[in-house]
């Protein structure tokens, strides 16, 4: 797979602050890659370096094996920040209009009004953006940030402030363009669960350095293996009980009425602990590995670094 | 160049789109010019006619004053009122840190913007310029002497003083793009005052000739000292100063 975009070691002060201190990671072409981390953790510092608006202090950075300070290479990248930059007294199609031309594309009306319509505002086209609700405004800077059709998106919380339905719509539009027309995604969100309905890698940033980095399914089975949960049909005898407390290899974590919870060593199976159980007679109605949810990942790697 | 174009043209479109704060622009600054015109007219020129053999040079002097006070007033308004609006609502809209993260050369921005905001008060200064040279003439004088007119007028109220305020214009915005936007809005406030008060003294105490060169070279002379601090301060303009400043 080839890069779309390419971190290595960079770092960043602002004042007397360190930023980032030497974040590297990598997005292959295709992806939507989510990029996670609490307030102030250095998001926005990355996408603005990612944007060419900071240098970077030190490191290497590489957008389709370009230096981002090239006018071709920013050419490549659409993006929509926090402030989405609309005009307020221009309609959609004046918005449009302008960043068309920025790109270097004067005649893109018929364009324009494809984007438009892909993002459900070609009925409101000549409205003045000061009409549109924050949802509406999202949108529209997703379809200018896809007017010179380039090949990264950079998002920065593009549903941040937007109502549930809107978010379902952005979130649709983003998997579409992710999809259908072969964009490479870039996005950096607070919302961990649209971050685990769209991405397939991810990134997490605190205090600016990246805590966790990779294919948000493999992160997640590499955390569920720990954690298994037997579900008996009768509530399981209290010497059983303490024989299972010795056998530290199968790690029990949790008692509840018709069930255990377990955190096996490596190299302990599922199917280890079954036999284990049901040769002292107990009746299995059903086990399972724990799933991680990506918050449960995101709280456990935020906790580990504040008590360290 | 091209560049520049664009972004002026988008840019002056969407400032005269604020219809109150345009409207209310063009209603200000014309009351004001057309009050200063009746003043000057009232206090200098209507004694001056009233003399048996008006002096022709002495009228010229007072013309090009007031030639020049209705232009200076014109783009000191535009800038002192255009600038601070333009620049505050798009640092904090996010429209300039947008610009930035496209092609567009921040040099080039900056210039533009400083053109959007000048370009209007130009116009309108010119404008009204012309008007009360024509509207001075027919009135007063070519009845009685003929049209009264000199090159260095148009020179020093046409030309030297709209470039006085476009030096002024791109330093404004280079400091309200770098910094705090206000601290740019603080020079066009102190600057119109003090330029008004000093160059109206120094013409009637006929220590500046308006009606000669001395008034047009002065003016040229402090367009070149604004123009001096704007090439030493451009070379600080950056994409991470704009968005830092925000």
């Amino acid at each position: 797979m080839s890069l779309a975009i390419s971190i290595r070691n960079i770092k960043k002060t602002l004042g007397n602050q360190e930023i980032l201190k030497g974040i590297s990671f990598n997005v292959e072409l295709g992806d939507i890659f989510g990029y996670l981390g609490p307030n102030g953790a250095g998001k926005t510092t990355t996408i603005r370096i990612l944007l060419g608006l900071f240098q970077a202090d030190s490191g290497k950075l590489e957008i389709l094996g370009q230096d981002i300070k090239l006018s071709e290479t920013r050419r490549k990248i659409g993006f929509v920040l926090d402030a989405d930059g609309l005009y307020d007294n221009m309609t959609a199609e004046e918005n449009m209009e302008y960043y068309a031309r920025i790109y270097g594309l004067f005649k893109a009306s018929k364009r324009i009004s494809q984007l438009l319509d892909m993002v459900e505002l070609g009925n409101r086209a000549k409205d003045r953006v000061n009409t549109y609700s924050k949802g509406m405004r999202q949108r529209l800077a997703l379809a200018r940030a896809m007017v010179h059709d380039p090949e990264i998106l950079v998002l920065d919380e593009p549903t941040s402030g937007v109502d549930p339905s809107g978010q379902i719509e952005i979130r649709q539009i983003m998997i579409n363009m992710a999809h259908k027309k072969n964009k490479t995604i870039f996005l950096s969100s607070h919302n961990l669960d649209e971050v685990q309905r769209i991405c397939n890698r991810i990134a997490l940033i605190d205090r600016g350095e990246i805590k966790l980095y990779g294919e948000l399914e493999s992160l997640r089975q590499g955390m569920s293996k720990r954690t298994v949960i037997i579900e008996t049909a009768q509530i399981i005898p209290e010497s059983l009980l303490t024989e299972l407390k010795e056998l530290s290899h199968l790690g029990l974590q949790e008692i509840r009425n018709n069930s255990i919870v377990l955190s096996p060593q490596q190299g302990t199976e599922i199917s280890d602990i079954i036999s284990i159980l049901t040769g002292r007679g107990v009746k299995i109605e059903e086990a399972s590995k724990k799933e991680a949810s990506l918050e449960e990942m995101y709280s456990a790697i935020l906790k580990e670094t504040e008590s360290s | 160049m091209r560049e520049i174009i664009l972004i002026t043209i988008n840019s002056i479109k969407n400032n005269l789109k604020s219809k109150a704060l345009t409207i209310g622009f063009l209603c200000v600054t014309v009351m004001i010019a057309v009050g200063l015109n009746l003043f000057f007219c009232i206090l200098l020129i209507n004694p001056a006619m009233k003399t048996s053999t008006p002096d022709r040079t002495q009228l010229e002097i007072y013309l090009n004053l007031i030639m020049y006070t209705t232009c200076l007033i014109c783009l000191g308004i535009n800038l002192n009122v255009f600038a601070f609006q333009s620049m505050t609502r798009e640092k904090t809209r996010g429209n300039i840190e947008s610009l930035m993260a496209t092609p567009l050369s921040v040099k080039n921005i900056w210039i533009a913007k400083s053109l959007a905001v000048f370009i209007p008060g130009m116009v309108l200064g010119e404008v009204l310029t012309f008007a009360a040279l024509l509207a001075v003439n027919y009135i007063y004088f070519v009845p009685r002497i003929g049209f009264v007119y000199t090159y260095w007028m148009g020179l020093s109220s046409f030309l030297a003083a709209p470039i006085i305020y476009l030096c002024l214009s791109f330093l404004v915005h280079l400091i309200g793009l770098t910094g705090k936007t206000a601290n740019g809005n603080i020079i066009v406030q102190i600057f119109l005052p003090i330029i008004l008060t000093l160059m109206i003294n120094l013409i009637i105490r006929n220590i500046l000739n308006a009606a000669s060169w001395p008034l047009t070279l002065a003016n040229f002379g402090i367009a070149f000292v604004i123009i001096i601090i704007v090439i030493f301060l451009q070379l600080r303009i950056t994409r991470e100063k704009i968005v830092l400043s925000r």
